[in-house]
């Protein structure tokens, strides 16, 4: 045996591993870095005004409430479009047209779908919607955001159904079970935390998302609960303070950032939390 | 024996012959429940089942046995048209139940599994309570008042020999009970529907001895009620359950017969092979 | 166990009412077409958006033909617009990006599968996760309020002063040092594919086979010869796979790069300088866009950003389809 050798192999082998560690630590030293950012700036900015006032002009005190109302109201409309058509169409590819060509057709485009860039999504519905209505407003902006959450929410309910033992469905129509009463009482209820887990990722990927909002629901200065208007969201809102000059401005875009993120870590985590349960039982 | 008043007429001449072991299945009057004639069965180009022609009989409890691969599964599954699940697979030739040919297109295949139950090889319990369970099947064609469908869910699981343990926590998840409980729960599943026939795909393969006791001994009463259909690679266990049986091999019928004289006196050279241990 | 009444209703058939078959029909047909109907407005959804896009820049691609790739030119003003730079600057972060990101990336997973202790797996593993849902516009804020300020004050002077002597790169990394730039888009697109790569290569790491490894350690192996002469090459398809995901992520991100990119129409020379990439240019101008050629070109933009995207994930797939199938097929 060659020490030579042996001795600059395990070296190389150290600085490698070392370089590893090196990898990791700075990985998670970014992830602490962001959110330490976002506490240190943002909470800070955290009162009962920034849920209770509406966005302000430069230089005086505001909230963000027009902001989180249009959020919260576009992130409903997403949902409430894309949820059922895409729990609709995953079903029908794993359960009716399971192996046919249509589902092998949609199972492709979805997939394109579900990772186009989201600011080709809002091209798309300013196109579609903007344009034919004439004017921006809080209904293309929930169109643009449903857009995001159907291939999401079509792959999971496939992938999920797709778990589901055939022996489960043979046993149910053994039963004399028709085939919505395999799918509807059976498949979906063995599937449904993992279902779930997916409409809340989506949610999640819609809450903070941003360009598609910027040609669609625009934003807005004061309270509006004209769906057919524009109105403030708050990640445009975030946006555009952020890149202003102004430093109360700025302040408010870090307290919505921090809302924004802790929103979203909720649901990713509770997303975790729900298919770790699943998946151990 | 189909109708709805209780059939209290059966009950005096079939007694429950609880702990006794005997074949008599030439003793009484025989009907054919279920007639399988000339079927054969393909997947895809490939044919699995040759002309298979076989007598179910009433009441009794009838063995499939052979090799693995032999199509056993595959003709049980013909009853209750399961293949139609899948796409590629077709049956030819008749099955006559009640009157009716089971293969004929027209058939509604629902009404048809609700007549003909099946219990699978593994347990399969659904994501469900207990409780729920043993009514999911009765919902589907029922509307039973809360007492009623209380009645039915414990007569069903005494039947299948699971309400004592049970009885204390219906509420809960059946996906919480041990194998061999799992399986009897199936079973109630299966009859609380009612079915006239009732299939069993290798019930107890994985299941041990105890448990497997326990199913062997429910199979035996059942038969008072239900005619019976058993896959099973477990020769012991045809033997022990069976009143009659048919041996398959490489999708052909080889001999069927009644269970004694299969194993005791069998006709075919490989029937015998294959009962002695000389093969499969 | 069974008294005479309970054998005796557990014999009678059970009645099937005909309301409740008929009543199965009609569900039955209902779910059926429902679920239809939707997958097929899946697929109409999809066309609308690839046709829409195409629809929107024909008036760009008649009015400039294939120049329109190839000018730098973009100016409002007397309506002559090329996507040129901002091709190069989506082509350039995506490429630093990768740089920084993949061995990070990879680094990160060697460590979860081979250094961590076991306890320590999970919790990083999910802090690693994490980070890929952390909102893009969280990146561009902290990118542009402290990522910029400290690459311009302390790592760009250095980056500058080293290379300043040096033919070709001196001027690849020439000053003045701005803070945001394609340079500084590249580090925050490094971070966010980080979390895309990683997943991906954790879990087709952990497709190894233990024996296939343990074989290795018994000939003295060390923990890096395993890796790069085992794992890596058993795992190429599904690596080259996360790398490819991770790559679309990078093409398409818009907000962290908005922030951070300096909104430049030009081709610098220095990655340091402020540039512009396809999705930060519409994001910019599109509500501002006047006139049927300005919109058009910008939406002419992102047909090409869709289908570098297009080509980069089905690349992706096919490598992870083929792993799927390898894999499949050998156990």
């Amino acid at each position: 045996m060659n020490a030579a050798i042996y001795n600059r192999r395990r070296a190389v082998n150290s600085v490698i591993m070392l370089l590893a560690w090196f990898a990791a630590a700075s990985g998670i030293f970014v992830l602490a870095l962001i959110l330490g950012t976002l506490l240190y700036k943002g909470v800070g900015g955290v009162s009962w005004a920034v849920f209770s006032q509406n966005t302000p002009p430069p230089g005086s005190a505001g909230g963000l409430l027009n902001a989180i109302y249009g959020s919260v109201m576009m992130t409903l409309i997403g949902t409430a479009l894309g949820t059922p058509i895409g729990i609709l169409a995953g079903t029908y590819m794993a359960e009716y047209g399971r192996g046919s060509k249509l589902s092998m057709v949609v199972r492709f485009i979805n997939d394109i779908l579900l990772s186009a860039p989201s600011i080709v999504i809002g091209l798309f519905v300013y196109e579609m919607l903007v344009v034919t209505m004439g004017h921006f407003s809080a209904w293309a902006g929930g169109v643009a955001l449903g857009l995001l959450v159907l291939p999401v929410v079509v792959r999971t309910t496939e992938d999920m159904l797709l778990l589901v033992p055939d022996s489960m469905r043979e046993a149910s129509s053994a039963l004399g079970s028709p085939r919505w009463v395999v799918i509807m009482q059976v498949a979906y209820r063995a599937a449904r935390a993992g279902m779930l887990t997916g409409v809340l990722l989506a949610i999640a990927r819609i809450t903070g998302e941003t360009a598609p909002l910027l040609f669609t629901a625009l934003n807005n200065q004061f309270m509006s609960t004209n769906m057919n208007a524009p109105m403030a969201n708050l990640p445009v809102v975030i946006f555009q303070f952020a890149l202003s000059p102004y430093a109360d401005w700025q302040k408010l875009a870090w307290t919505g950032a921090l809302l924004i993120t802790v929103t979203v870590l909720i649901l990713n985590v509770g997303a975790r939390a729900l298919s770790t349960r699943t998946s151990k039982s | 024996m189909n109708d709805n008043s209780p059939a209290s007429g059966s009950l005096t001449t079939q007694k429950p012959h609880l702990g006794v072991r005997e074949h008599e299945g030439a003793k009484q009057p025989l009907s054919e429940k279920v007639s399988v004639k000339d079927v054969c069965f393909f997947y895809g180009e490939s044919k699995a089942l040759k002309n298979i022609t076989l007598p179910i009989y009433e009441r009794k409890v009838t063995a499939l046995i052979g090799p693995s691969g032999c199509g056993k599964s595959t003709l049980l599954r013909i009853f209750n048209r399961m293949y139609d699940l899948y796409p590629k697979q077709r049956a030819e030739g008749e099955i006559l139940f009640d009157g009716g040919n089971v293969l004929d297109p027209k058939q509604d295949l629902n009404l048809l599994r609700a007549r003909i139950g099946m219990v699978f090889q593994k347990p399969t319990p659904f994501p469900m309570s207990i409780y729920d369970n043993i009514a999911f099947g009765i919902r589907l064609y029922e509307r039973l008042p809360k007492s009623e469908m209380d009645d039915r869910v414990e007569s069903a699981l005494k039947r299948a020999a699971l309400w004592d343990e049970v009885k204390s926590k219906l509420g809960t998840s059946g996906l919480g009970l041990s194998g061999g409980q799992q399986q009897r729960l199936c079973i109630a599943r299966t009859i609380a529907v009612r079915p006239e026939v009732v299939l069993l795909d290798e019930p107890t393969s994985a299941l041990d001895p105890i448990a497997t006791a326990k199913v062997e001994e429910l199979i035996y009463q059942l038969k008072n009620d239900y005619t019976i259909v058993i896959v099973t690679h477990n020769m012991q266990q045809a033997a022990r359950v069976a009143d009659y049986t048919a041996f398959m091999y490489l999708g052909e019928l080889v001999e069927f017969g009644e269970t004694r004289q299969v194993f005791t006196k069998p006709t075919k050279s490989r029937t015998e092979d294959y009962i002695t241990g000389r093969f499969g | 166990m069974n008294s005479t009444a309970q054998v005796a209703t557990s014999i009678a058939q059970s009645e099937i009412s005909p309301s409740a078959l008929r009543r199965h029909g009609i569900w039955d047909a209902l779910l059926r077409n429902a679920t239809r109907t939707a997958a097929i407005t899946v697929l109409l959804l999809l066309g609308g958006v690839i046709l829409s896009l195409i629809h929107g820049s024909i008036p760009a691609f008649k009015a400039f033909g294939f120049s329109f790739l190839t000018t730098e030119t973009w100016n409002p003003v007397t309506e002559k617009f090329g996507a040129l730079a901002p091709i190069y600057g989506t082509l350039v972060t995506s490429f630093i990006a990768m740089l920084i990101g993949i061995p990070v990336s990879l680094g990160v997973a060697i460590f979860i599968t081979e250094l961590c202790p076991l306890w320590l797996r999970r919790p990083i593993s999910t802090a690693i996760e994490l980070l890929a849902g952390i909102p893009s516009i969280i990146y561009g804020i902290w990118g542009l309020f402290v990522l910029s300020p400290f690459l311009q004050a302390h790592v760009q002077p250095l980056i500058i002063a080293t290379f300043s002597g040096v033919p070709v790169l001196s001027s690849l990394f020439a000053g003045p040092p701005y803070g945001i730039g394609i340079f500084t888009a590249g580090i925050i697109l490094s971070i966010m594919v980080l979390p895309y790569i990683t997943s991906v290569t954790r879990d087709v790491f952990e497709t190894v086979p233990a024996v296939l490894k343990e074989s290795a350690y018994g000939l003295g192996c060390t923990t890096w010869e395993v890796v790069s002469k085992v794992v890596l090459p058993y795992t190429r398809a599904g690596v080259i796979g996360g790398i490819m995901l991770g790559l679309g992520r990078a093409l398409g991100e818009t907000m962290a790069v908005t922030f951070v990119i300096g909104n430049a129409h030009k081709i610098a020379a220095s990655i340091l300088a402020p540039g512009t990439t396809i999705s930060a240019n519409i994001a910019n101008e599109f509500t501002e866009a006047e006139g049927e050629l300005y919109t058009s070109s910008l939406v002419a933009q992102g047909l090409i950003l869709f289908g570098i995207t297009f080509i980069v994930l089905a690349a992706a797939r096919l490598m992870l389809l083929r792993l799927e199938m390898r894999s499949g097929s050998k156990v």
